[in-house]
């Protein structure tokens, strides 16, 4: 098989889903645009997540607390200080990933239960500080009035930024868990104790790791704000750190697509169940405990023991 | 600042703190014995609450109404319990930690709805019987004397379970499978038995809590979220699966609370989870928890 060819078939299915993501908008009502924008944003949420659950092995419940570290410092940055939204964006970045080196450093000491509960206990201690302190972040009232550039007011408009920004981001986040970096963590995930004897530190590589998720999920934060036009303390509450664990155990783990194909069952489920009941926590709790019972592995799961095609897995052991 | 209104603050803590208790020791007690951190436990404890308001209104015009729903609560959330274990949770027990956290996270997301269809969005209030309804004077303090009940019920719940798991049969297998399931298992105790009365207790004492708690103030939905974390702090400084442990660890967050609440009241929530934060550093494996379990 020559380069290219290999090349292609690598990456059929990630060429295919950027390819419908170029044309949908087009042919969809405004509704669904937001909708579609709300997949991107909440995908690359997820898969920055997915970068310590997925490969490094570790639950953290609070992923939120970046997302909306993220998100504020866009939205305080543009409401107070009038900052274009290309120079927020990476600030966000710079904000949560120094959010992350913070609380991270201690997170890293902590593995399985202990781990997902000083990472929730961490986005509960960020959501409180947001929701108490009232003279800089608005309290509950939130920030409103975030509004993008003009040339970015449309639905279709944002889309097609969103979908730049985030694909970058995912290029990004594919390229660091090809590198040996990324592979570094699936030895952590697989066997910490091996990768430990080898001389490899494995708390420091665990924390540079998390600080990369930080600002990715500040990344897709700082999306968010400008989208929806406000942002609210909400948004870091542990609730919503509990989405992206959903969407990555729903399109699966152990794929590199697979949180951003579990944002589009959630959201899309969101978007459709909102539409004709107010129970979507029932709804989406219906389907989480489907998903966990019947579908180990994820919808990527699925497809890879039905054998319809072999997406390259991110190296589970067994599968290799 | 005056002693008797310190006092007074303190005995608010000390409510607080052992109300913290009787949700936290159920959730500690799950966890220990079977290895499952139940995100829905504060949801069945609003459930008891709830159900509680529901026995009390259709006997609103006897003075015993409370007394009585209390217990007739405790019991209904616990055989509702029991069906969720025996339907659900039954069947996550070999899963990994993040496919039980999730289940029991929808369960949650699940029983918050369905509370919501049952009792509809208004918030419930209990009239309290007039034996209770004045305050009594300790040391020159008023103190609620409904007060005085809760902090009777949370040490009276804590010396049933410490003699329940120290002095019966029943505790001493329960504290065997804590520490090695697959010896208990091999000495022919039925182990998925023994698991879901374990939940069930635990169950009840959060639906127990709840009846109690119906009559402190209004009922409302989302309370279970709030407490729900602050049950997972308590059971963290206390260590998982030590009665003691939980019982310092809920009075040391009920005293921290009440009293960081009074000085610098924006404070008070984020100072809970600084001081869980530092004990999960240093000890990981809480205050009186060992580091086995780790």
């Amino acid at each position: 098989m020559d380069k290219k060819n290999s090349f292609l078939k690598r990456f059929r299915l990630h060429a295919g889903l950027f390819l419908v993501a170029l044309i949908l908008p087009l042919v969809v009502t405004e509704f669904w645009v937001h909708v579609f924008t709300e997949i991107l944003i909440l995908g690359l949420f997820a898969s920055a997540f997915n970068l310590i659950f997925g490969y490094m092995g570790q639950l953290s419940f609070g992923q939120a607390a970046y997302y909306g570290i993220g998100a504020y410092t866009t939205g305080l940055l543009m409401v107070k200080l009038q900052w274009p939204l290309f120079v927020c964006l990476p600030a966000s970045m710079i904000t949560a990933g120094i959010g992350a080196l913070i609380l991270g450093y201690f997170c890293v000491k902590l593995r399985g239960i202990y781990f997902a509960i000083l990472t929730m206990a961490f986005g509960q201690f960020v959501f409180f500080i947001i929701f108490q302190w009232y003279s800089f972040t608005g309290g509950d009232n939130g920030l409103q009035g975030i509004n993008p550039p003009v040339w970015l007011f449309k639905a279709n408009a944002y889309y097609y930024f969103s979908l730049a920004v985030v694909t970058i981001g995912m290029i990004l986040l594919y390229i660091i868990t090809e590198s040996p970096f990324g592979y570094t963590m699936k030895a952590i995930r697989d066997n910490t104790e091996r990768t430990e004897f080898i001389g490899i530190n494995v708390q420091r590589y665990m924390l540079i790791n998390f600080v990369i998720s930080g600002m990715f999920c500040g990344l897709a934060g700082a999306l968010w704000g400008p989208f929806n036009r406000s942002v609210a303390p909400d948004l870091c509450s542990w609730q919503n750190s509990g989405h992206p664990v959903f969407m990555a155990v729903m399109g699966g783990p152990h794929h590199f697509l697979g949180p951003m194909i579990g944002s589009v069952i959630f959201t899309f489920l969101n978007a459709f169940v909102t539409g004709f009941t107010e129970y979507w926590p029932l709804v989406s709790g219906l389907v989480m405990i489907i998903v966990v019972l019947l579908m180990p592995g994820g919808l990527f799961g699925i497809i890879k023991s039905k054998g319809y095609f072999s997406p390259r897995n991110v190296g589970d052991v067994k599968n290799e | 600042m005056e002693l008797t209104f310190l006092f007074s603050q303190f005995m608010s803590g000390l409510t607080y703190g052992l109300m913290l208790f009787l949700v936290a020791s159920g959730l500690s007690l799950i966890f220990g014995v079977m290895n499952i951190l139940n995100f829905a436990h504060a949801t069945f404890w609003l459930i008891g609450a709830y159900i509680c308001f529901t026995f009390w209104s259709l006997m609103e015009a006897h003075q015993f109404a409370l007394w009585v729903s209390i217990p007739l609560a405790a019991l209904a959330t616990a055989a509702f319990g029991w069906v969720c274990e025996v339907v659900l949770i039954k069947r996550i027990y070999k899963r990994e930690l993040h496919e039980q956290l999730l289940i029991t996270y929808a369960m949650a997301l699940i029983l918050g709805d369905l509370i919501k269809i049952i009792w509809g969005p208004t918030d419930r209030l209990i009239v309290r019987p007039s034996i209770i309804q004045k305050p009594i004077h300790l040391f020159g303090a008023p103190i609620d004397s409904y007060f005085i009940f809760v902090i009777l019920i949370g040490f009276a719940v804590a010396i049933g379970l410490w003699w329940f798991l120290k002095y019966t049969k029943y505790g001493h297998i329960v504290k065997a499978a804590v520490f090695s399931r697959e010896m208990v298992g091999a000495l022919g105790i039925p182990i998925p038995k023994i698991y879901t009365w374990v939940f069930t207790l635990g169950i009840f004492i959060a639906g127990l809590a709840g009846g109690v708690q119906s009559a402190i103030g209004s009922v409302t939905l989302g309370m279970d979220t709030n407490i729900i974390i602050q049950a997972f702090c308590v059971v963290v400084i206390g260590g998982f699966g030590s009665l003691m442990g939980t019982l310092v660890g809920s009075l040391i967050v009920g005293e921290v609370f009440s009293f960081a609440i009074l000085y610098w009241p924006d404070g008070a929530m984020v100072l809970i989870f600084v001081i869980t934060a530092a004990i999960l550093i240093v000890r990981p494996w809480g205050l009186f928890g060992t580091p086995l379990r780790a």
